[in-house]
């Protein structure tokens, strides 16, 4: 691959040295991969759908990769797809799942007029990109990487990471310590009580009261989870009812309100 | 020529290890987390950080004793001049006061102002249990140390990819505290959420500029843009939407207007010792990257961007003045104030000469160390849900706790500029650079804003001193050495600023020349 | 064709990011847009490493990658601890804070 773009490089440069114009080959890569990834970015922000946004998403990333590889940076090229698609997607789509992947996004307006201000300000916004842009580059004459590049890409960036960015390569490392911490802190779960072995569960439920299973929760229950207690004809929950899950959050919108938890989101 | 011959990089460690010692105290902090034992942690946390903060002062002292010359150093990456060292010692000075505020545990009858345990749902019966307990998440200090690292790198960088990481070092650890408050956890994570994201948008049109100023100048290192900058060109659209998106990054962090909607929220939600960190902390990083950016890169094109920081400016203190009135919340109503300041503080950028400059500095080690003491004074004022923020609540405070209202009172009166406070003379160094760089209509709003905000403020000091106090009113809780000690530096500061301001303004001065 | 078209493409995906941030409620998805307008960032940085011949470009965008990785960690942890809280991804719900 690098061989390929640094041989159509150095072919651009020496034939057609500081013209703003790129090979032939490299425009129809270009004109094919460039729709693609409008498309698939337009798609994702109108998919209601969480999952496929992430799947166009990475859609989008591999477009890119493309686009680094046919711009002399195959280094870039590789680590786009092996960090961006291969870790960073990977773990939108682990968090999407973690989170519940059946909550499809209502795309009904709570602000007026939200959805025409944004589209008019995006459109305002990309017109006054692309004119003073390309005011500025059209003309402007390509060096091309063909210098930059004689001993290999991934030597060029090795040389300016460790010697021109070598302190910002030593204070990432501040960052990455900060992201495990911070995912420390927000996931795990110090054991503050010891554990409760099984057999310490089940002589518990044979020194209580009640040793045998709690009632099903029956026909008239809304719910069928385990800690749904079982409706009697008249409505009410039937004694006992069975324990309250430890770490639940929605326990008290499931024992007292058979209308269930989904009701429960709207926290105003 | 094999990869092997790579010339070593020339780095000369001394003048960094400000950086150096905040980092090493959150690396050390980290692995407290990991060895300690939990009881332990806190005191032992609260001596590391202290010990880096210190370490990080003395070596300021001595980088500037030995360093005459402002020099860049790590390949032309970080600059070490006056404004840096200036910069940095007030920020390790507010991170002493703000790293006390974290330790701060004997105000809730629990402990902490701190969660438990993030992890465990609120709400949950694990976590009424915990609440009860004396725990708390310990690594609020190393996260603390590292947003502190990541303020002392942001105005020291002298390439624009290094600032861009020491942005996000900044921002990421902040990201994270502002979600861990121990009441009213929902509030507290909404408000996370909100800064994170508003925070990762606001650093994709920094780095959009970023790669529009490349695209000028074909570097970014500062120097070589201010280089590019003198030169004409045909792609100067390049360099003009590098300055504007660059600016959203910027004026974002510093909370100007219209960028200002994230601070009233997050400000509310957070901790209050981080929300302390937050006003002072950051602003001061982000304005001292402002400054340098404008000054040392953006310096011969001023005619062109000057005209949109006027805007800002006038926006920012029109919008924090008029909307602090409308407040009924403490932490709220001192989140515009900080809006309002931030656009008093772009006066000074705007004057863009040496006595704007120092103005600026002064301003904002004076400002720095008011908003620290006046949310270190709300972590005091509590009820049985914890602090009592509603403005209703306080009336009366006077009669209760002179001399904590007193306090309080004075850094009001500090914000509104009311003379013998350091904030009047602040004020007056930004107000005369900015009328001797001839922004006079500039000044004229500054004043109008400054006696919009000096009513609200007076408003606020009548409800606490001459109002009966209501009879279920919140009580003053009685902290430790931490708190008093933050407040006392906090209180020394704004009086002596304001009393004999002859001292800092001859340093401020002093230093107020950047290297390019 | 000349390299102009790349930041043209840039820009458009850069847009697209932004309609996406202030259309989507969905925290994830707002974060994912986000994500596009970061990598569209990238894609001007490449093009215009290629236009100036220095490498400086790809380096920054190599950095931004790094950057996101660390960004992505926290942004998602904080977003999983409000949604175990809430039950919700909403940015909508989201409504404790009002002015």
């Amino acid at each position: 691959m690098s061989t390929v773009t640094t041989a159509t490089a150095t072919a651009t440069a020496t034939v057609l040295a500081a013209s703003p114009q790129t090979s032939v080959s490299e425009a129809v890569v270009f004109w094919i991969v460039a729709p693609v990834a409008i498309a698939a970015a337009l798609a994702m922000v109108f998919s209601r759908h969480a999952v496929h946004a992430a799947l166009l998403l990475v859609v989008d990333f591999f477009c890119l990769a493309v686009l680094y590889a046919a711009q002399d940076a195959p280094f870039l090229a590789a680590v786009q797809v092996i960090v961006y698609t291969g870790a960073i997607m990977i773990l939108f789509l682990f968090v999407l799942m973690l989170v519940g992947v059946d909550s499809s996004d209502s795309l009904v307006e709570t602000l007026r007029g939200q959805r025409v201000a944004a589209a008019a300000l995006a459109l305002g916004f990309v017109v006054l990109l692309i004119g003073a842009i390309g005011s500025a580059t059209l003309q402007m004459p390509s060096q091309g990487l063909a210098a930059a590049n004689a001993e290999g890409n991934v030597i060029g960036i090795a040389r300016l990471l460790f010697t021109r960015y070598v302190f910002a390569f030593e204070a990432t490392s501040a960052l990455l310590i900060t992201a495990a911490l911070g995912a420390m802190v927000l996931a795990h779960k110090e054991q503050v009580v010891p554990r409760v072995s099984q057999r310490e569960m089940s002589r518990r439920r044979f020194a209580g009261a009640h040793p045998t299973p709690y009632p099903s929760p029956g026909v008239f229950a809304r719910h069928d989870a385990v800690d749904t207690p079982a409706l009697l004809p008249d409505g009410t929950a039937a004694e006992p009812r069975p324990p309250v899950l430890e770490g639940s959050s929605n326990q008290a919108g499931r024992a007292g309100d058979p209308a269930g938890p989904g009701a429960t989101g709207s926290g105003s | 020529m094999t990869p092997t011959d790579i010339p070593a990089p020339s780095i000369a460690y001394g003048p960094l290890w400000p950086m150096i010692a905040v980092f090493l105290a959150a690396a050390i902090g980290v692995l407290v987390e990991a060895f300690v034992p939990a009881r332990r942690r806190r005191p032992v946390h609260l001596v590391v950080a202290l010990a880096g903060l210190t370490g990080g002062l003395v070596a300021v002292a001595l980088v500037a004793r030995n360093h005459h010359h402002p020099t860049l150093i790590a390949e032309r990456a970080v600059a070490v001049d006056g404004p840096t060292l200036f910069i940095q010692g007030t920020l390790l000075l507010l991170g002493i006061a703000a790293v006390l505020l974290l330790g701060e545990r004997s105000l809730d009858s629990t402990g902490g102002t701190f969660v438990a345990a993030a992890a465990v749902v609120p709400g949950s019966r694990g976590e009424r249990q915990l609440t009860a307990s004396s725990t708390m998440q310990t690594e609020v200090f190393p996260l603390a140390m590292f947003a502190l690292g990541g303020m002392l790198l942001f105005p020291a960088s002298n390439n624009l990819l290094l600032m861009f990481v020491a942005l996000e070092i900044l921002s990421l650890p902040l990201y994270l505290l502002a979600g861990l408050a121990r009441r009213r956890r929902l509030l507290s994570q909404e408000a996370a959420v909100k800064y994170f994201l508003l925070g990762a948008f606001s650093s994709a049109f920094f780095l959009y500029g970023i790669a529009m100023l490349y695209g000028y100048a074909g570097s970014v290192d500062l120097g070589a843009i201010f280089t590019a900058t003198g030169t004409v060109g045909s792609n100067d659209t390049l360099l003009y939407l590098g300055i504007a998106l660059l600016s959203v990054g910027l004026l974002f962090k510093i909370g100007a207007a219209p960028f200002q909607n994230w601070t009233p929220d997050v400000y509310q939600g957070s901790p209050t010792p981080v929300t302390a960190l937050m006003a002072s902390g950051t602003k001061v990083a982000a304005f001292g990257a402002l400054l340098r950016v404008f000054y040392v890169a953006f310096g011969p094109v001023r005619w062109d961007w000057r005209p949109l920081m006027w805007g800002v400016a006038i926006l920012t203190m029109g919008v924090g003045a008029v909307l602090a009135i409308t407040q009924t919340d403490v932490k709220r109503m001192l989140a515009y104030s900080s809006i309002a300041h931030a656009g008093f503080i772009l006066t000074g950028v705007v004057a863009l000469n040496r006595s704007g400059l120092s103005g600026s500095l002064f301003y904002l080690l004076a400002y720095g160390f008011s908003t620290l003491g006046a949310f270190a004074i709300v972590t005091l004022v509590r009820d049985a849900d914890g602090e009592a923020t509603h403005l209703s609540q306080w009336r009366g405070l006077g009669r209760r706790s002179p001399a904590l209202a007193g306090i309080f009172a004075l850094f009001l009166l500090a914000f509104a500029g009311i003379p013998l406070t350091s904030g009047f003379t602040s004020k007056f160094a930004v107000f005369s650079a900015a009328i001797s760089s001839g922004a006079t209509g500039l000044v004229v709003v500054g004043l109008i804003a400054s006696a919009v905000a000096a009513f609200f403020y007076v408003r606020v000091i009548v409800l606490m001193f001459f109002e009966a106090p209501a009879p279920d009113g919140p009580t003053i809780a009685v902290p430790s050495v931490l708190t008093y000690g933050a407040i006392a530096l906090a209180f020394a500061v704004t009086v002596v600023l304001g009393v004999i301001p002859g001292p800092l303004f001859t340093l401020a001065d002093k230093a107020a020349l950047f290297v390019r | 064709m000349t390299p102009a078209y790349y930041l043209f493409l840039s820009a458009i995906l850069f847009t697209i990011g932004v309609l996406g941030f202030l259309l989507r409620r969905n925290a994830i998805v707002v974060f994912m847009c986000v994500e596009l307008m970061l990598n569209s960032v990238n894609l001007s940085l490449v093009t215009f490493a290629r236009m100036n011949g220095t490498l400086d470009g790809q380096i920054m965008a190599f950095f931004v990658m790094v950057v996101a990785a660390a960004e992505v960690v926290v942004g998602l942890a904080i977003i999983v601890s409000i949604f175990r809280t809430r039950r919700s991804a909403s940015v909508d719900d989201a409504n404790l804070l009002k002015y």
